[in-house]
């Protein structure tokens, strides 16, 4: 059923989640390129996805390229799923099938 | 919590544009080693059309373009989906659909001068490129009109060096049109 979900709809989280959505295959995203998507600053971001992670809707995985690290982020299938109920209720009520 | 009509419309929004903006800036990333490949063709074919007799470019040109077509195919499939049908097809098809334009054209139009045949691949990539840029990857744009206005500057004022002033400037171009694409 569609149902609001507080947690995503904070706007960056929106946005996060609307990229990492948006991956064909669910592939991860580098950080980097997250934060030109998002437009957000480093310490937003950071702080949102830590947010997102802790919910399980997205998982965080830091390796390193040679000797420069990298931080990939992906949606769990929680997340895909809690992030399609809330687009299914943005739409319900746009299209006024609840909301006011 | 209750949201109204207006704000869910406008969170609607904001993930059209930002699934949007990220499929366009995964589409920079394949299609910028994709750019310097045929920076490297361009560089190596207008080099060897101002270094070796005309009876061997045809030949050189075939290599260097099936290379290249093999490249981009190779390039543009997705890490995770090889195997899988992708947008790896299509732009070779793209590629070869380009080609045979090009084979095309100089069948029908049989230039009677070097120049016109040097020149006019850079005019139509660069107005390809554009037409990418209007309708999907703006940065396309910038990069064709400069290919396009690179091949008319060395058709007018450099004539004489027009091959090495392609690979030098149409080929340099792509290499760092390409490297601009792979940062975004």
């Amino acid at each position: 059923m569609a149902q609001l979900d507080e947690l995503i709809h904070q706007p960056l989280r929106l946005k996060i989640m609307a990229a990492l959505h948006a991956e064909p295959g669910g592939e991860p995203v580098e950080f980097s390129r997250l934060k030109a998507v998002t437009q957000a600053t480093d310490g937003n971001l950071g702080s949102h996805l830590t947010t997102l992670e802790k919910a399980g809707y997205v998982e965080i995985a830091k390796d390193f390229v040679g000797k420069k690290p990298r931080t990939r982020v992906a949606m769990t299938l929680a997340g895909r799923k809690a992030f399609r109920r809330h687009v299914d209720y943005l739409r319900e009520v746009v299209e006024g099938v609840s909301g006011d | 919590m209750v949201i109204s009509r207006t704000e869910a419309a406008s969170a609607l929004t904001d993930i059209e544009q930002t699934a949007g903006r990220s499929r366009v800036l995964k589409s920079y990333q394949i299609a910028g080693p994709i750019l310097m490949v045929w920076g490297v063709v361009w560089a190596i074919g207008y080099s060897a059309m101002g270094l070796l007799p005309a009876e061997r470019w045809g030949m050189i040109w075939l290599a260097l373009d099936v290379a290249g077509a093999v490249a981009t195919v190779l390039l543009s499939r997705r890490p995770k989906a090889a195997g899988k049908a992708g947008a790896g097809w299509r732009i070779g098809v793209g590629v070869l659909a380009i080609m045979a334009f090009f084979v095309a054209s100089y069948a029908v139009f049989q230039p009677t001068t070097i120049a016109p045949a040097i020149v006019y691949p850079g005019l139509v990539t660069g107005l390809v490129y554009v037409g990418v840029g209007i309708v999907f990857m703006p940065r396309f744009l910038w990069i064709g009109a400069a290919v396009f206005a690179a091949s008319l500057i060395g058709y007018f004022l450099f004539q004489p060096w027009l091959a090495f002033w392609m690979a030098a400037v149409g080929g340099g171009g792509l290499l760092l049109g390409g490297l601009w694409l792979r940062r975004a």
